[in-house]
């Protein structure tokens, strides 16, 4: 007897893909969705966070003490999206109301700085004798005050602290 | 002459395995790259903007401080503590039955005994006034902590 069918080709012979497509898809979406990637968050180390001013010492040795560098930066009294920074002969004004004057001022702030580092350098003071002070007025924007934390590593300086705020 | 015409397709349905291959090697992708149910604590706040920010790459060893202003004398400092879910509040100091107690001192304080390698990420309000900020150095300071890194948004510098 013949068997009705037994020559009939089987064409589909892979397996049902569809379900797996099917879950794979809805675990793409979730990961899509629920994943939180690398963003723009970054970190700016200090490894001297404070630096108490007028706290005396007992000289314990014959270390000479650091050369300070302090970095005054204050609150411009017309307009406060502006703040001061007066360092030595450097005093600047920068406007952080806009990106890009802020990223200008800041550049030429970190120039300044970075020649009076070399300045310091040429006249014997080694980098680690160098010991720069951050002044930030006390109602002064975090920001400002990281801005200048900034401009103050990228001339790199080595030491570098947040001193008390002031009035 | 012999016509050459098409050949009988018997393959009803589209070809999917392309479209497996690509699709598995975006999940694989997104399993290696995204966090999921991964917290540091980070609280969702406008950080100041900055372009020399670095990574870190030992996150293991930090403890990440969300400094607010609550428009108080000293500001509001929360943190993800070990085997909490959300983060707390941590307070400078608080009377506990007559005890002034210290729980951010105390805290970075234990934490640097047992970890010559801790590490603080601050993340402050960019428009937070810096005398909220200094408290929070000064404790640092206090519990000897050597590293203290800000945590800022990257922006990138014009070519």
């Amino acid at each position: 007897m013949r068997i009705r069918g037994s020559k009939k080709v089987h064409y589909d012979a892979g397996p049902n893909m569809t379900p797996l497509v099917d879950v794979v898809m809805v675990i793409l979406i979730f990961l899509m969705l629920a994943g939180s990637f690398g963003g723009v968050e970054r970190y700016l180390t200090s490894n001297v966070p404070i630096k108490q001013s007028g706290v005396g010492q007992a000289a314990v040795d014959n270390t000479v003490p650091d050369t300070p560098l302090e970095i005054r930066v204050d609150r411009n009294r017309a307009d406060p999206s502006k703040f001061d920074v007066r360092a030595g002969r450097i005093a600047m004004t920068i406007d952080a109301s806009t990106q890009e004057s802020w990223l200008q001022q800041m550049d030429q702030l970190t120039e300044a700085l970075k020649q009076m580092h070399q300045e310091l350098n040429a006249a014997g003071t080694s980098d680690d004798k160098i010991q720069v002070e951050i002044h930030p007025q006390k109602d002064v924007p975090y920001a400002h005050a990281i801005h200048v934390f900034e401009a103050v590593t990228d001339a790199q300086f080595k030491k570098i602290s947040f001193a008390q705020s002031h009035e | 002459m012999r016509k050459h015409s098409m050949p009988e397709s018997n393959v009803t349905h589209p070809n999917v395995t392309p479209l497996i291959d690509v699709v598995m090697c975006l999940i694989i992708f997104f399993m290696l790259v995204a966090k999921i149910g991964v917290t540091s604590g980070a609280e969702e706040m406008t950080l100041p903007k900055a372009i020399l920010g670095q990574d870190i790459k030992d996150l293991g060893n930090t403890l990440t401080l969300n400094v607010r202003n609550i428009n108080q004398p000293l500001p509001m400092v929360t943190a993800l503590l070990p085997g909490h879910h959300d983060t707390t509040e941590l307070k400078f100091e608080e009377n506990r039955g007559g005890k002034i107690e210290r729980p951010l001192l105390d805290l970075l304080k234990a934490a640097r005994a047992n970890n010559p390698e801790f590490k603080v990420i601050i993340r402050g309000e960019q428009d937070m006034p810096y005398r909220l900020l200094e408290p929070v150095l000064f404790v640092s300071a206090q519990a000897n902590v050597k590293n203290v890194n800000f945590a800022t948004e990257t922006v990138q510098a014009k070519k």
